[in-house]
């Protein structure tokens, strides 16, 4: 009994740590989703389930869940079929080449966004030049694709550095024995490689498809959300409405809304994490 | 995204506090502004002669971010929480009316007549700062917009919508490499102030009975005027995607005729070194009839905080009537280029030597005006954005956009 009792002793600080930063935040954003609660009118009531009911028909926010989704799912499949080759690639190179990759990583969003949309700019972009018949952020259609380029290129490294972690925990001798049983190199990558970077590769989606959800600042910096909403997302909607607007209630709507679809994609993951093969 | 690096750099340069203890018998007043740009000594030396003039009061002053979505998110909660820890503060012009509906400023009309003021300061400036005949705020200095163009390519300003298409397209032709006609299409607040230029300049109004009122025929002439600028050529695509400083770059690169505006562009263009410096004019927005155009009023406004003690406040008042005198404005203008809100100023022998620039702004002062004057602006201002970008993306027809609009603003205003 002692040892659960020094356990549960020492885990109480972080606990009681994650109970003040983040359930108790989110249970109040929850609560808060409940009310008509709008600052400059000093209006707070309890109307129930009402905002819930307008989400369910609020063009808007279906909008912006379709942008949200497709810029998760492009941006990630995109970032893992370019992360895999880096990873190999780094495995293999040392220091100075790594260290090379990781730079997009590890500039600012901000800065880089700002960066890009320089870039994009249809006046002088350099991307202007090199295709001049498309209109990078000002048309609704490619302007959500710009975002995802901007973020591919951010966040790949990232998504290798993970891979490039499971790739060194394969050992040697796995690959020897796929060798004296004759398998090629495509065999070896296939057989032995994927199967053992199974773990990392799920982690990399994990962690990357969490924070794609959650996209703010790269599409803030570039287009504000613009044009006519057409990369829109559910942070930038909530963020909108809650700061600008100052609606409190619906925008915590939004923001529980956001929580929900984020909480399930975790658990979804944590599942197949956590499912022994 | 100007507002993005400037906010940066405000942060950057944080502010800076004297946080001396109130002698006896003084009162501590704090002002919240946000930095001007440039040399901060004429700025202080004008704040140290106010230390001079009321010995009983101790100022201290603390500097906002420059951006302007960041400067209210601050306010936004620290007033709604009822802060009291500051007395004077600078609000965009935007915002007057709203604050002044949470009852988050204070009632000025004893020291500030609204009567006074009209006869002191530029009447629309007066009206941002005005709520069912209550003033909130004091004006402090002004923004508008206003058209640029190439002197050296156009002999004079065009005053209508066809002379400005008529004239460009002939500078056009002259140079296939030049783009006729820059404003701000990106959804943005910036949107806004173009497309409220537009709908006045094609005789309409924001306004109806109080109320929002977007979905108008001039509204839908002007939406197609701005979008049809954009199918004709006349301006080019990358204005969807543009704001203030995309457009003045692309302009004092000598790439384009006319650009739409704020004054600051001229500081910017005239600067040595500016490839189109001394080949710049500026005069009023063109209209349908010919009338000077009404540019979209900006700039920022003194106010008082609701939740200051009487004896503070009292004090905070003697200050707002300090910083919005007449040589305030004069020392704003020539250390800081900054357009006067008050009438006289502009004819202030100071001003005409110093600052011609500003002398000369005076017609487009007075013809500014406000976005609508209602403290449901800011909560629809987003949705607005979003449909009107919408039409000028061609995504929607002006007519759809702006009865799309203004269904939100009736939901907003009406709520069911």
């Amino acid at each position: 009994m002692k040892p659960q009792r020094q356990g549960a002793l020492m885990a109480a600080p972080a606990a009681a740590v994650l109970a003040g930063v983040a359930v108790v935040p989110v249970l109040a954003a929850a609560w808060l989703s409940l009310h008509r609660s709008i600052v400059i009118f000093h209006e707070q009531r309890f109307i129930g389930l009402a905002n819930f009911r307008f989400l369910l028909q609020d063009a808007r926010f279906w909008s912006a869940l379709g942008h949200t989704a497709y810029f998760t799912a492009v941006a990630i499949a995109v970032e893992l079929l370019l992360g895999l080759p880096v990873a190999l690639l780094l495995h293999r190179g040392r220091g100075l080449l790594r260290a090379a990759v990781l730079l997009p990583w590890a500039i600012p969003t901000a800065v880089s966004a700002r960066m890009w949309a320089w870039l994009f700019n249809a006046d002088y972009g350099l991307l202007h030049r090199l295709a001049p018949g498309i209109d990078w952020l000002g048309s609704p259609s490619t302007a959500l694709h710009a975002a995802i380029l901007v973020d591919v290129w951010k966040t790949t490294p990232f998504v290798a550095l993970i891979l490039l972690a499971g790739l060194q925990t394969i050992p040697d001798d796995v690959y020897e024995a796929a060798s004296i049983d004759g398998a090629g190199r495509a065999r070896t990558f296939v057989s032995v490689t994927l199967p053992l970077l199974r773990p990392a590769i799920l982690v990399a989606l994990l962690f990357r498809s969490l924070d794609a959800f959650r996209v703010f600042d790269a599409i803030y910096v570039l287009t504000e959300g613009g044009p006519a909403n057409a990369t829109e997302t559910l942070s930038i909607y909530a963020y909108k409405t809650l700061m600008r607007s100052g609606d409190f209630g619906y925008g915590s709507t939004l923001s529980v809304a956001t929580f929900a679809c984020v909480l399930v994609i975790g658990l979804v993951f944590v599942r197949v994490l956590g499912r022994p093969r | 995204m100007r507002a993005l690096s400037v906010c940066l750099i405000a942060f950057a340069s944080c502010s800076r506090t004297s946080r001396d203890a109130p002698a006896t018998g003084q009162v501590t007043v704090v002002l919240k502004h946000q930095p001007l740009w440039g040399d901060a000594a004429p700025f202080h030396a004008f704040l140290d002669r106010f230390r001079r003039e009321n010995p009983d009061v101790l100022l201290r002053t603390e500097t906002l971010p420059n951006a302007s979505d960041v400067a209210r998110e601050m306010f936004l909660t620290a007033l709604e929480g009822a802060a009291d820890d500051f007395d004077v503060f600078a609000i965009d012009v935007v915002w007057a009316p709203e604050f002044a509906r949470a009852g988050w400023l204070a009632d000025l009309s004893a020291s500030f007549p609204p009567a006074r003021l009209r006869a002191e300061f530029l009447p629309h400036a007066v009206e941002a700062v005005t709520l069912d005949g209550r003033v909130y705020a004091v004006p402090w200095f002004l923004d508008v917009g206003l058209l640029f163009y190439r002197a050296d390519l156009v002999r004079r300003a065009p005053k209508t919508y066809d002379e400005l298409r008529e004239v460009a397209r002939a500078a056009m032709a002259r140079n296939p490499r030049l783009a006729g006609f820059l404003w701000q299409g990106r959804q943005y607040e910036g949107l806004n102030c173009n497309v409220f230029e537009a709908i006045r300049g094609h005789g309409g109004e924001l306004l109806r009975n109080g109320r929002i009122a977007l979905d108008s025929p001039e509204a839908r002439a002007a939406l197609q005027w701005m979008r049809d600028a954009i199918v004709s050529g006349l301006s080019p695509r990358s204005v969807v995607s543009s704001g203030e400083e995309e457009t003045r770059r692309a302009f004092q690169d000598g790439r384009a005729v006319f650009l739409r505006n704020w004054p600051y562009v001229w500081a910017e263009v005239q600067a040595p070194g500016s490839p189109v410096r001394g080949k710049v004019g500026f005069a009023p927005l063109p209209s349908v009839t010919g009338a000077p155009g009404p540019g979209t009023l900006g700039g920022w406004q003194l106010a008082v905080n609701a939740h200051s003690p009487p004896a503070r406040r009292h004090a905070a008042e003697r200050l707002v009537a300090f910083l919005t005198s007449h040589d305030a404005a004069v020392d704003l203008a020539l250390h800081y280029s900054r357009i006067p809100a008050r009438r006289a100023v502009y004819d202030d022998a100071r001003i005409r030597q110093g600052a011609p620039f500003i002398a000369a702004l005076l017609p487009i002062a007075l013809a500014a005006r406000p976005r609508p004057v209602t403290p449901y602006y800011a909560l629809a201002s987003d949705s607005i954005q979003g449909e009107l970008s919408a039409a000028i993306a061609g995504l929607r027809s002006p007519a759809e956009a702006l009865s799309r609009a203004q269904r939100i603003v009736d939901h907003l205003e009406n709520p069911r």
